[in-house]
């Protein structure tokens, strides 16, 4: 039987649980699986589509078209979002995983995906195979409890933070305890006023309005659009307000996580402001996150004024599997200093 | 023509998966090849349309099921 592609729609429901059945079965890692309530489980605006063959389900994809600021010009650009092949468990189904890519690119020529857990995951191999440009989101660290941390990471399964703490203490000649003196040392922000507010309202458009242009490629962040992403009905989401800018937080208090414990870990997910602000930003979220009682604080940041802000306000680098591709049509713009971070794509369910 | 068409298909597929083009015939499918993942399914549309200028919409990929059907549509959009 031939394959069809066709958007989602409510009556599909029990073949799209058939098909996630069929990948559970298989014991496919649990992130994989369709939406079988997609506009209850995605961004507004998202639209999932399906293969179907004969009536049954046999992969699909998402695209959530977003409007963006390339240096003032707001074209759409639409995020590829969780394509998922029965290919993945059954050979007969390998021809899936192009289908959906092709007939998202013929939907959206503008197309990027982001996150997808590192180049070696089959999602980043197809799409350097079609010839998407890959490249990683840079990723920031400072710890806030030396000790804590320390004790939590030891304690956790993963072994990505404990390489990269020897790899740092290593290479600055310091202990792990040295962190904290280093740290300090590396700051050098001057202070900066925030205030916690409860809503983005006519400020943030404004701040848009001024600062969008400023950046190669940027995702609109309009009061709109930043009330959609960050709603205020979910607690999780902490916002400042600084003189020069806003920054969107998460502090999440880990239980047992594989790779931070019991720690209580600050994510720096968004933040806006002319990019020569970027600093007074970073350095009001890492005090916010600080008197908040976090014990790390995480970002990843792709434009060059948000990676110096960073690493000026001590800040320290680390390996990145959280990856941006862009279309070839995408990467035909020409686009070098984009400004994207845990807001984009998902937005930070994974936080 | 066809057969010839089919020869070089075979041949194309051979260089993307890296095996020995004797090996494969027309009814070479996913199924049989190891390397004949989705990755390299992708790899061998774009090696294929760059052999041939051509270009595959997505209803014709999906009659891809081996490298016989790959031929015969490939046959189809060059005559």
């Amino acid at each position: 039987m031939p394959i069809e592609i066709v958007p989602f729609s409510a009556e599909l429901r029990s073949v799209v649980r058939e098909f996630n059945g069929r990948l559970d079965a298989a014991g496919v890692e649990e992130g994989l699986r369709l939406p079988a309530d997609p506009h209850a489980e995605m961004l507004p605006g998202s639209q999932s589509y399906l293969a179907l063959e004969d009536g049954v389900v046999r992969g699909g994809y998402t695209l959530r078209p977003q409007k963006f600021s390339f240096r003032g010009e707001i074209r759409c650009v639409a995020h590829y979002r969780l394509p998922v092949s029965e290919g993945i468990i059954d050979k007969r189904f390998a021809l899936v995983g192009a289908l959906l890519l092709r007939d998202a690119l013929q939907k959206e020529p503008l197309l990027y995906a982001l996150g997808m857990g590192g180049y070696q995951q089959p999602l980043p191999r197809m799409l350097q195979a079609a010839g998407w440009s890959l490249s990683p989101i840079p990723f920031y660290f400072r710890v806030v409890h030396p000790a804590r941390f320390l004790r939590q990471i030891r304690a956790a399964r993963g072994s990505r933070w404990r390489l990269l703490l020897m790899d740092l203490a290593a290479s600055t000649g310091a202990g792990w305890l040295g962190l904290h003196a280093i740290q300090r040392l590396r700051t050098h922000t001057a202070a900066a006023a925030f205030s916690e507010v409860a809503e983005f309202g006519l400020w943030a458009d404004e701040l848009w309005e001024v600062v969008h242009r400023a950046y190669g490629m940027i995702g609109m962040r309009n009061a709109e659009e930043l009330r959609q992403l960050y709603p205020q009905s979910n607690p999780r989401f902490l916002r400042i307000q600084t003189a020069a800018g806003w920054a969107v937080l998460v502090d999440t208090a880990m239980r047992g996580d594989q790779y931070f414990g019991d720690l209580r870990v600050g994510t720096i997910v968004d933040c806006l402001a002319r990019p020569e602000d970027a600093a007074a930003v970073i350095r009001a979220a890492r005090v916010y996150l600080e008197q908040r009682g976090v014990d790390l604080i995480l970002s990843n940041q792709s434009h060059p004024a948000w990676m110096e802000a960073l690493r000026a306000d001590g800040f320290f680098g680390g390996p990145s599997n959280f990856l941006l591709a862009t279309s070839p049509a995408l990467r035909k713009l020409g686009v070098v200093d984009w400004h994207i971070n845990r807001g984009d794509g998902d937005g930070p369910v994974h936080l | 023509m066809n057969g010839d068409i089919l020869s070089e298909v075979c041949g194309v597929a051979a260089d993307v998966f890296a095996i020995d083009a004797l090996s494969l015939t027309g009814a070479s499918s996913p199924e049989q090849i190891e390397a004949w993942d989705s990755v390299q399914h992708l790899s061998l549309v774009l090696a294929l349309e760059d052999k041939y200028g051509i270009q595959f919409a997505p209803e014709e990929m999906e009659r891809m099921k081996d490298l016989g059907a790959i031929a015969t549509l490939v046959r189809t959009k060059i005559t």
